[in-house]
């Protein structure tokens, strides 16, 4: 048939379909094939005040489908750190010197100004792989690997879970492991615990690499209680065992009763410390137990999440997480999202501002501000939309404020002149992408 | 209808889509008992058991025979409902037992819808012709369901008559029905996206015979009365209307070797096997 006879064929039988259905004008077809892959995009910024940590990243998930519902899910995230963060060492009213972490050179902080370290400019690439797939006709498994790389830093791990259906698809139990080996090789080498910060290149008192194994344990059920609520509830179990201290964070070695740091004597012509800091220590285990449950409730397109948190471990850290999040649509086509989060945990055990030298040395300190009593506030909004191709974009705006207290029997002397822990404020900028 | 027919609705309440599933039912048993050549007593059987006499046909007879003849014109004679007979001599079982030559061109002299005397509502067959509207009735009874449900408002669906479907609106999640297109053995399932529209797919699955290293489709020409050689093993096409659908996936299999250039110039959205 020539090209003209064949043309007319389609317009032939749209008018003889047209005379036999005697409908009204039919909807234009829309039909096209499945792409089997799905991806998942962004663009992310966070950022500190005060000059301290900036992180940019951007990250790609991808997911392919294979037949009988079976996923290939690949994931790639690179990150830009720079700024500073506190090196938990103290304020004084006096200037001070550090030697850097590297053991190449010093640094000096003004007087009254919180010290903190800007060494660690660095890029992390993060890599994750993981296959699903069904088994029989209500069970679902996953297995994974997981890898990151940064400079001083590597990480290897592997997971798996399972889950299953019951009460006709209304009941999931699952339940997943995961176990990663890690492995630091802090610049200039790790440092023996609680020894002194010593001069630029003295590197006496230097180790070499160290490592970590984590262990994690998930059981969690998953039920559908009415046609517009969803629960969950699940419990884990963490343990980390091997170096788990922060090699390039101090302490200030202070005076027991005016609780000012130490002074410490400069040999003529070799940059070094200008007082006494201490390399921190931490034990080499941690067990973290913690129970979650969080709902989901649906009303009228309008979904309202909230979770709830508890974690206890044997650093005698305790901490509360409560999560809302309510996303209200506009249209079909566009949702916006607040969302509020509450944060608050207790110090650990061996968290002190500063190891005052009237006392024997305890087993093990840190001032890590992250190990301390603080409580913190998440407010942001997030926006999505859909795009021509009904493919999804978002953007997510958010606020962090972290504030908290050092406890009343740590503090000595003229410390309690000073502003003693280095609250946070951040903001949290994310561009996301589904296609 | 000789395949599974089920409707797939997103409605609120399960009331709804029980009231809705029977509105569909009820249509579709309705054409099947009026269309089939199963059945005795329905205007197929009167008028495949004429013998030769006029017969009287209602409405809904005279309209899809009249889109039957519509059809027979614009593609040359290759799409004939008068072709069912064939099915006396050829058997798609898997075998070799193909027909001779003789019983071929022997049935052949009972094919033909310009033997027929059709001036509507009249229609008289030669003794011996019949007619099946097997080739229509199924994607007919799609679309007469989805034009029943459009009235009825409301809940998005999906008809789908063993593997001849149209969507009566967007799904809601994700605004596109997803509709798996089988593989044969080892092919893995093509998953097409359905916003709105139908589809339909002819194929040749399991009915064929092989003989002397030919493989027989059963595609028949109705002008030969022999398999269209080089047939696709599917095609599937996506169009307004299942009728439309399943109407250009049909002459496309009639096309045998050129069904994709016949589909190409024809600018239509489709898929096809090999």
């Amino acid at each position: 048939m020539s090209r003209d006879e064949n043309r007319s064929i389609s317009a032939a039988l749209a008018a003889a379909t047209f005379t036999l259905l005697g409908s009204a004008v039919p909807v234009p077809v829309d039909a096209q094939e499945e792409s089997a892959w799905e991806f998942n995009t962004s663009l992310l910024y966070y950022g500190e005040g005060d000059d301290r940590v900036k992180d940019y990243s951007v990250s790609a998930i991808a997911r392919r489908m294979f037949v009988d519902d079976r996923y290939l899910t690949l994931g790639l995230t690179v990150d830009g750190l720079t700024g500073a963060t506190p090196s938990g060492a103290i304020r004084q009213d006096v200037p001070q010197t550090f030697t850097r972490p590297s053991g190449n050179g010093a640094y000096t902080i003004p007087a009254g100004e919180l010290p903190l370290d800007d060494t660690f400019k660095d890029t992390r690439a993060a890599f994750t792989a993981g296959w699903q797939q069904p088994v029989g006709e209500t069970s679902l498994i996953n297995v994974g690997v997981s890898a990151s790389r940064e400079y001083d830093y590597t990480h290897l791990g592997v997971n798996a879970k399972v889950a299953r259906d019951f009460n006709r698809r209304n009941t999931t139990l699952s339940a997943g492991i995961a176990f990663s080996m890690d492995s630091l090789d802090p610049v200039g080498g790790s440092p023996t615990p609680l020894t002194p910060m010593l001069d630029v290149g003295d590197t006496s008192n230097r180790r070499g690499d160290e490592d970590k194994d984590v262990l994690d344990v998930v059981v969690g059920i998953t039920q559908v209680v009415s046609r517009n609520l969803v629960v969950q509830a699940n419990y884990s179990y963490s343990n980390s065992d091997g170096y788990l201290t922060d090699p390039y964070k101090v302490l200030s070695l202070v005076d027991g009763t005016t609780g000012d740091t130490l002074p410490r004597t400069l040999t003529p012509g070799v940059e070094g410390p200008s007082h006494q800091y201490l390399f921190e220590s931490r034990p080499d285990d941690r067990t973290k137990h913690s129970v979650y449950g969080q709902a989901k409730y649906y009303m009228n397109g309008r979904v309202l999440d909230v979770s709830y948190r508890y974690m206890s471990d044997d650093w005698e850290i305790d901490s509360h997480t409560i999560d809302l999040r309510y996303r209200v649509p506009f249209g079909a086509e566009r949702y916006l999202e607040p969302h509020v989060r509450f944060y608050t945990q207790t110090e650990a055990e061996f968290y002190m501002l500063s190891i005052p030298d009237s006392e024997p040395l305890p087993g093990f300190a840190s001032n890590d501000y992250r190990l301390g009593d603080f409580d913190a506030i998440t407010l942001g909004v997030k926006y999505g939309w859909k795009t021509r191709n009904d493919n999804e974009m978002s953007l997510r705006v958010e606020g962090y404020r972290q504030t908290g207290s050092v406890p009343g029997n740590q503090i000595i002397g003229n410390q309690a002149t000073r502003d003693n822990y280095p609250d946070l404020d951040a903001i949290i900028v994310q561009f996301g992408y589904r296609f | 209808m000789g395949s599974p027919c089920e409707l797939v609705c997103e409605a609120p309440r399960r009331a709804d889509a029980l009231e809705l599933t029977t509105l569909v039912a009820a249509e579709a048993w309705r054409i099947e008992d009026k269309l089939s050549r199963y059945l005795d007593g329905n205007i197929v059987s009167r008028v495949n058991s004429a013998a030769g006499r006029p017969i009287d046909v209602d409405e809904e007879t005279a309209d899809l025979l009249e889109f039957a003849v519509s059809l027979y014109e614009f593609s040359g004679h290759r799409f004939d409902i008068t072709s069912g007979v064939l099915r006396r001599v050829w058997r798609f079982d898997g075998s070799d037992q193909v027909p001779s030559r003789q019983s071929v061109a022997d049935i052949l002299s009972l094919v033909g819808w310009h033997r027929v005397e059709w001036c509507r509502p009249v229609l008289r067959m030669p003794h011996g012709m019949e007619i099946d509207l097997g080739g229509i009735g199924k994607e007919y009874a799609v679309d007469r369901c989805v034009n029943l449900l459009r009235e009825q408002g409301g809940s998005p669906c999906i008809v789908n008559f063993g593997g001849d479907l149209a969507a009566t609106g967007p799904a809601t999640r994700r605004r596109r029905w997803r509709v798996a297109i089988e593989g044969e053995a080892d092919a893995p399932d093509r998953i097409i996206e359905l916003k709105q529209g139908a589809l339909s797919t002819s194929g040749d699955a399991q009915r064929f015979l092989s003989k002397d290293g030919v493989r027989y489709s059963h595609i028949l020409d109705p002008t030969t009365g022999w398999p269209v050689p080089d047939a696709p093993g599917s095609v599937t096409v996506a169009a307004d209307t299942c009728v439309q659908a399943g109407m250009m996936s049909t002459l496309a299999m009639l096309e045998g070797a050129r069904a994709e250039n016949f589909l190409r110039a024809q600018d239509v959205v489709f898929w096809c096997r090999r």
